[in-house]
């Protein structure tokens, strides 16, 4: 079973050790660092209105432009808005289908061990808004792999990027995962 | 779209809060559900004690998702540039957490008036659970 804790320690916030920064071979590393700058089969994702509506519900929102298709439309989109953190639905998504085809996921392109993993940055950059009904192409790149703590911890960047045929990128999200190593 | 400017927005200014809570196992299975997150170890407690944590704990997401409504009510959709947050702490099941920011800056940026505007989430006991910052076009 795959267990991710969602936490970057304190330490993590602290850190500006001497030690900081790239350390050309980590020997307590586990991420495997040969997959820098490979990635993922893109896949195609839809943007279904009942997941967007169940999302938005859960996560507390009541403004009709995220949730009711009429309230879009009067208010000039072209269907309901995607809230700002949907794009971890779209993601979430395009790595079951990814597993689907028998093709590789994320964590086992670049290594992630579960016993000592934590998530520890999501950045979202925005191009465009996602609507109901738009079919997005997801790609994810493994960017950068690097160390702190004189290598006690160790972080790996991907990099992920929703397109649209016509709109063009939509959405970048760059996400840091951290091993804390034994 | 819908996009009259916000006008002027002075550092310091004060969004308005998102609180939630307390969270429940109920929250915590209906966002496994609707964000595809099936990671066990926030909705199966045998899950969670096998990876050596007491109980279940929240999706560090669930608090990222209500603290960047935080910005998206406030500008709107069309004006968010970019949301980003560290997670710093877990929430643990019953905590309370609210979701805040405020304008740091203003400043131009691809040719636009930006403003940044820091954001966290904090449980009632005052323990930060998220930082972070958005960037918006006025």
């Amino acid at each position: 079973m795959n267990i991710v804790f969602y936490l970057a320690g304190p330490t993590v916030a602290a850190s500006n050790g001497m030690n900081e920064g790239r350390i050309a071979l980590n020997p307590r590393g586990l991420f495997k660092r040969s997959s820098i700058g490979s990635s993922l089969t893109p896949v195609e994702v839809e943007v279904e209105r009942g997941r967007m509506q169940f999302f938005a519900d859960v996560l507390g929102e009541t403004d009709p432009i995220y949730l009711e298709k009429e309230a879009a439309l009067a208010a000039g989109y072209h269907d309901i808005v995607a809230l700002p953190s949907f794009f971890t639905v779209l993601e979430a998504a395009a790595n079951k289908e990814r597993s689907r085809r028998g093709d590789l996921g994320s964590s086992q392109l670049i290594g992630s061990d579960y016993r000592y993993l934590l998530h520890g940055i999501e950045e979202y950059q925005y191009s465009g808004l996602i609507h109901a009904g738009d079919v997005l192409t997801l790609t994810t790149t493994v960017v950068d792999f690097y160390d702190k703590k004189a290598g006690a911890m160790e972080f790996a960047v991907l990099r992920s990027v929703a397109t649209h045929p016509v709109r063009g990128e939509l959405v970048c999200a760059t996400r840091t995962l951290i091993h804390r190593l034994p | 779209m819908t996009s009259e400017t916000i006008g002027p927005v002075a550092v310091g200014t004060e969004l308005p809060s998102i609180s939630f809570g307390p969270v429940s196992r109920t929250m915590l299975a209906l966002y496994a559900g609707a964000s595809g997150d099936h990671n066990p170890i926030h909705i199966d407690i045998d899950m969670a004690r096998e990876a050596g944590m007491p109980d279940v704990f929240a999706h560090g997401m669930l608090s990222y998702g209500v603290l960047a409504r935080v910005a998206s009510n406030w500008t709107g959709p069309d004006r968010l540039r970019s949301f980003s947050a560290k997670f710093v702490s877990m929430t643990q099941v019953h905590e309370r957490v609210t979701c805040s920011g405020s304008v740091v800056e203003r400043f131009e940026e691809n040719g636009e008036a930006r403003i940044r505007i820091a954001m966290e989430a904090r449980t009632d006991e005052g323990r930060v659970t998220l930082s972070g910052e958005a960037l918006v076009a006025i």
